[in-house]
Parts: C-alpha cells; sequence; structure tokens
C-alpha cells in the first residue's frame, strides 16, 4: 500500500511538473514524458496487478492533464506495463544500461500506440505530423531524464533499502515476479 | 460479570479518565480565581529554578551584546541587503505590471471589436504531453465559463474550452490535430477548414483553382457557431497546387504566438 501511494504521489508529482515547471523552460517537443519512466520503473518492479493498478490510475491522471479525452493514456501504458512486465521475466533488468534502452523502446512503444489510437479511433491523423518530427528528441530528452533518476537513484538507493519496491538494480523487489 | 469487566478492563478505564478529567475541567472553570493546592505546590516548586534559568539567560545575553556587538552589525547589514534585493524585487514587479497592462490594454481593444461580453484569464498550465496542444487557464465553471467557450487573444484566435471545472479550464489550441475550425480567406472569401498540425494549420478543402496567395490574412467565417466571424487565425504561408486533385495543399502560420501566450480572453456572450 506504501509503494502504491508513493507511486501516486510521484505521478502526480510529476504531472505537475510536466504541465507548470518544464514548460517554462522546454518546448514541446523537448519535454520528457516523466509518467512514462515512472509507468516501467513500475512494470519492473511491482508485481502484476499491483503495477495494473497503479499504472491505470496513473495513466488516468496523465489523461487529466494532457488531451482532450480521457483513456487514451489508460490503455497505452496498460499495454506498456503488461509488455514491460513479460519482457522484464525474460531480461537482466539489473543492469543500467538495459534500463536505458528499455526506456528508449518504451518511449518509441508510447508513440505508436498513441499515433496508432489517435489515427484509427479519434481521426486525428494529422497528429502524425507532430508526433513524427519530434520522436528523436522525445528518445533523447528522456533517456537523459531516466539516466539522471538512475544515478539519483543508485545514489539514495541505501537510504530507501534495497528491498523497499525501488528500482531493482542492485537487487530485485521483493514483489517482482511473485 | 467479573469476566465482561476484565475483557472491557481498557475502554472502561479510558472512559473513566476521560469523564474523571472532564468533571475536573469543569469544576475549575467554577473556580477561576482561586489558587489550588495543586498549583500553588508547583509554583513553589519552580519559582527558583525559573529564577537562576532568567539570571543565566541575562549574562548570556549581555555578554553577546557587549562583546560579540560585531555580530549585530553584520545582522544589520545584511538586513539592509534583504530590503535592498526586496525593493528591487517590487521594481521588477512594477515593470511586469506595467508590461501586462500594456498587454492587457490591447487584449481588451481587440475584444471590444467583437460586441460581445468577454472575460480575461491567466493561463496557469500547458499540456503535460508533447502531441497535444492545450492550455489551462485560471476560470471555470465559477466565472461563468461553459464547454465551447472560443478564447482568444490580442493577435486572434487560441482556441476553445473542452474541459471545464469550477475554478480552471481546458483550452484546445488551433493547432492542435484534433482541432478543426471553418475558415476563409480574407481577400478572396475563399472557404477551407484550419486544421492544426503542432506548429502550424493546414487549409483543408481549399479548391484548386481557388486564388490564396502567400501572405494571405485567414479568419474565421463564423460557420459553427463556435467562434465569430473575422476572427484572424494566421497568415498563408505556403501554397501547393498537384498535378491532379480538386484540392490544394495551403499551410498558415497562426497569428498567435503560443510559446508567449500569458492571458487570454474568454468570450462568453452571445452575439449582440
Amino acid at each position: 500500500m506504501k509503494g502504491f501511494f508513493l507511486f501516486m504521489l510521484t505521478g502526480i508529482f510529476f504531472a505537475l511538473l510536466q504541465s507548470s515547471v518544464l514548460p517554462l523552460f522546454l518546448s514541446p517537443n523537448w519535454r520528457p514524458n516523466l509518467i512514462l519512466i515512472l509507468i516501467l520503473y513500475l512494470g519492473l518492479s511491482e508485481n502484476l496487478p499491483r503495477a495494473l493498478i497503479t499504472g491505470l490510475l496513473l495513466g488516468a491522471l496523465q489523461d487529466s492533464f494532457c488531451g482532450p479525452s480521457l483513456g487514451l493514456y489508460v490503455s497505452v501504458y496498460l499495454v506498456i506495463v503488461l509488455v514491460t512486465r513479460v519482457l522484464s521475466e525474460n531480461l537482466n533488468i539489473e543492469s543500467p544500461s538495459l534500463l536505458l534502452l528499455l526506456i528508449a523502446a518504451g518511449t518509441l512503444l508510447q508513440n505508436l500506440l498513441v499515433g496508432f489510437y489517435l489515427t484509427v479511433l479519434a481521426d486525428s491523423a494529422p497528429v502524425l505530423h507532430i508526433l513524427l518530427p519530434a520522436l528523436p528528441k522525445q528518445l533523447l530528452i528522456n533517456i537523459i531524464f531516466s539516466a539522471i533518476f538512475l544515478v539519483l537513484l543508485l545514489r539514495f538507493q541505501r537510504l530507501f533499502g534495497y528491498r523497499s519496491g525501488l528500482a531493482g538494480l542492485i537487487y530485485q523487489s521483493k514483489h517482482h515476479g511473485s | 460479570m467479573r469476566e465482561l469487566l476484565r475483557r472491557y478492563q481498557f475502554l472502561l478505564l479510558t472512559i473513566i479518565l476521560v469523564l474523571a478529567t472532564v468533571i475536573l475541567y469543569s469544576y475549575n472553570l467554577r473556580q477561576k480565581t482561586a489558587t489550588t493546592f495543586f498549583e500553588r505546590a508547583v509554583l513553589t516548586f519552580a519559582a527558583p529554578f525559573q529564577s537562576s534559568i532568567d539570571g543565566i539567560a541575562d549574562t548570556v545575553s549581555e555578554t553577546w551584546r557587549n562583546y560579540l556587538w560585531l555580530v549585530d552589525a553584520r545582522q544589520r547589514n545584511l538586513e539592509l541587503e534583504q530590503e535592498n534585493l526586496e525593493l528591487h524585487s517590487q521594481l521588477q514587479q512594477v515593470q511586469e505590471i506595467s508590461l501586462q497592462n500594456e498587454r492587457l490594454r490591447k487584449l481588451l481593444a481587440f475584444v471590444d471589436d467583437l460586441d460581445r461580453p468577454a472575460l480575461p484569464a491567466q493561463v496557469i498550465g500547458e499540456d503535460a504531453s508533447n502531441w497535444a496542444r492545450t492550455i489551462i487557464i485560471d476560470k471555470g465553471i465559477r466565472a461563468g465559463l461553459r464547454n465551447g467557450s472560443p478564447v482568444v487573444a490580442a493577435q486572434g484566435v487560441v482556441g476553445r474550452i473542452i474541459k471545464i471545472a469550477p475554478d480552471s479550464s481546458r483550452v484546445l489550441l488551433i493547432t492542435d490535430a484534433s482541432s478543426a475550425i471553418a475558415a476563409l480567406i480574407q481577400r478572396t472569401r475563399t472557404r477551407g477548414i484550419a486544421r492544426g498540425r503542432g506548429a502550424d494549420l493546414s487549409i483543408e478543402y481549399a479548391l484548386r483553382d481557388a486564388d490564396i496567395q502567400i501572405g494571405d490574412l485567414l479568419v474565421t467565417s463564423g460557420m459553427g457557431g463556435v467562434f465569430p466571424k473575422g476572427l484572424p487565425l494566421g497568415q498563408i504561408k505556403s501554397v501547393e497546387k498537384d498535378q491532379f486533385g480538386l484540392f490544394q495543399r495551403v499551410k498558415a502560420m497562426p497569428a498567435v504566438d503560443f510559446s508567449h501566450l500569458e492571458e487570454v480572453m474568454v468570450i462568453v456572450g452571445e452575439n449582440q
């Protein structure tokens, strides 16, 4: 329960950061999707039911902070959490560089799903003109921010404890795979 | 009975203690001026300690003032520096208010031409994604806004309200991919649909033989009933015609600079 609230509070903090603070310094294409990083982290470090519920709620949270309709990110993040879970069973997720690769793959998948949903379901095909040119910048900025988070996490992991549901860098969470 | 008392021992004890303190408190409320034995005992016991502490405090304070007075001077210097900073900050605020005043004057002049009541609002947030183009303003239902209300700036159309809360609203910008506005070229009255493309607009359904030139002003046509007729949307920046096809490909730059948007006006009333 503590982990759930921690993820939700971090999600709210990230959403506020993305909508109110980052726009002051960064143009839309250069703004990282911090909630996506959180979702990938969630998929890697929490058990499936908890990751799903938290992922759905974080999706709804992101939907409330962006775009015209609720449900887009709920669905996108559900898929990302499931894919991350499947991948994490077969990958050495304790490797930081692999985590960065996962972030890159997650960014690509998220853009693909958003583009697909908006083009096919919402009839907003022009969104591809926005998504595609922004993709390299998004990849770069998400990787940079993830690297910063990883460095901070590795530095402060001792404070949080290795098995408190955080990271999965030195040791995996006790919930992982259960 | 004994078994029952033993089971609820803690609960009963708590209730009794709470009741006892309440009774004691209400009793003492009636005896405001009288000093009880307990109070007198405490005062008597504490007096020497208080006196000693007071003496020590006086000595320390005197030593501090007499021998470490430089710290006072440093403190005074810090206070003056702080005051200087505050005054400087106030001056900057005055300059900022002056600039804001200028922007609002332009905005009001623009809205005056509309002949429709409008409400000023501040932009307090942007979209949390990189593909959607929405902003959040600080007015909502309580201010009389409603879903679909058009939002404008001094340079032209900003968008329309799509989500509304008591004290804030989300505005879909005209550059969002899901935004489509009935538009016309001011010079030739050629009709089309202005669709958002993130940074610019594409004019759809502009007939191939229609006269559209780079630099032409694109305005709202008033069709659809959301935006009043004749509001600036943007300026044509490119026109392409394929060898075949019914329509030409036209792009326009929005009239409003969305990266520097701070104040907007929400049109609340109907046509007068």
